[in-house]
């Protein structure tokens, strides 16, 4: 049977928003939220529930054609206060990702589903803890979906169409201390001799490539030096952004040679994490085409982009290989600072934007093959 | 059935095939820009939206 739209007003939008960003949700400490989600997501027609996985999930209809709209609802760590500002709400989540979350929750809510589809929001936990826990369970336990939005900030006019890969090293240095009269290396100036290589092997990869999605870019996110009697021991933490044509496995294999030990005395231990690879929609489906034409039909050009960074596109992409784009309003560069703030207009324009392409992909019958 | 519009960029002619449907982006085989179909009555087509790379989420 088909699923009625229901009537959810500019100001029921916000107040879900405002409501949910209230709630505090560091990952692994979703709970609140999701329960949140879930109640509101219930008393506007949804079947919801709190999976095992502890991620907020309803669904509108009954498929067997369905659009998946995986946002999360876990944030950054810090608190920015939670303040109405006019057109602005400011506070932890409002643009990552809260934003996108609610607004996929509001626009599932406005449209009528068919026979025939289903449409599932999701708000999943652990997304910025890059373990993405909620993703993977929904990926390991759900059908694959016809279609998947994922919920990041792009603005409210961009459409998101891929991400780079990451790989995370732990490399841990322990090196004999030398008189500093002497000529020999400290631990410490081993670590940064090590960083200072890695850096140098990147940069020559990078000579010919001009597009920051086509880099490999590291980064030193912590060093810390210790002493360990006759000993002493760095800590360094490396990031690594990677390019379509690198893969985890490729450089943990190349990294292994960028880390060769200055001596003999000097031991080099490497823990690989967070391993997630490049994935990047194709453009040319029925849901690209439905944000296009729904963007337009909110007076702006759209645009596409792909990002830098990863989002649970990289975990669920590569495995179902559907339709698949990230959207969502906000600002990205205000994720993670202590002004992350959401311009309210902009918010309902999303939601316009969402119910727009849900409707265009419901009837677009090409969609369904 | 094929359809035929200009290209926006070099004003080739660029032929598109009877199943081409409004929003899908083709490329010019002349200039080789990516362009995307507005309308097929009549066939028009636009630069299609470049792809901006941001940092982030």
């Amino acid at each position: 049977m088909p699923i009625p739209a229901e009537t959810l007003t500019p100001d029921e939008a916000v107040d879900l928003l405002e409501r949910l960003v209230s709630i505090p949700s560091l990952s692994g400490e979703e709970a609140e939220a999701s329960a949140c989600l879930v109640e509101w997501m219930s008393t506007h027609g949804f079947e919801a529930r709190v999976d095992e996985a502890g991620s907020a999930v309803g669904s509108r209809g009954n498929g067997p054609n369905e659009i998946l709209l995986l946002g999360h609802i876990d944030t950054f760590p810090g608190s920015p206060l939670v303040v109405r500002d006019g057109d602005w709400l400011a506070g932890r989540g409002t643009v990552d990702a809260k934003g996108p979350l609610c607004a996929f929750a509001a626009a599932a809510v406005a449209v009528d589903v068919p026979q025939g589809w289903k449409v599932t929001v999701a708000g999943a936990v652990e997304e910025e803890a890059a373990t993405s826990k909620g993703a993977r369970h929904i990926l390991a336990n759900a059908p694959r979906p016809t279609m998947c939005v994922i919920g990041e900030p792009s603005d409210w006019n961009r459409i998101t169409l891929g991400y780079k890969g990451r790989l995370l090293c732990d490399v841990l240095l322990r090196a004999p201390f030398a008189h500093t009269a002497g000529q020999a290396a400290l631990p410490a100036e081993q670590a940064v001799g090590l960083w200072e290589n890695i850096r140098r092997r990147c940069e020559t990869i990078n000579t010919v490539r001009e597009k920051a999605f086509d880099r490999l870019d590291p980064s030193l996110r912590h060093i810390c030096s210790q002493d360990d009697g006759a000993y002493g021991i760095v800590d360094l933490s490396i990031g690594f952004r990677l390019p379509p044509d690198l893969s985890p496995d490729d450089l943990k294999q190349q990294f292994e040679e960028w880390i060769e030990p200055v001596s003999k005395e000097t031991a080099v231990e490497v823990t690989f994490s967070g391993s997630e690879v490049v994935y990047r929609g194709d453009k040319n489906n029925a849901l690209v085409r439905a944000f296009l034409t729904a963007i337009r039909a909110q007076g702006e050009r759209p645009r596409f982009v792909v990002k830098t960074g990863t989002s649970d596109m990289n975990v669920v992409g590569p495995v179902w290989n559907c339709p698949i784009v990230a959207y969502g309003p906000g600002d990205s560069s205000l994720d993670h600072t202590p002004g992350e703030r959401i311009n309210l207009t902009d918010y309902l324009k999303a939601i316009e934007v969402l119910k727009a392409m849900l409707k265009q992909v419901f009837e677009s019958t090409e969609s369904l093959s | 059935m094929s359809f035929e519009a200009e290209c926006p960029e070099c004003a080739a002619g660029v032929e598109m095939a009877g199943d081409t449907v409004v929003g899908e982006i083709i490329q010019c085989p002349e200039c080789g820009a990516e362009l995307e179909v507005m309308d097929l009555n009549p066939p028009t087509l636009e630069l299609a939206p470049e792809e901006e790379e941001d940092w982030g989420e």
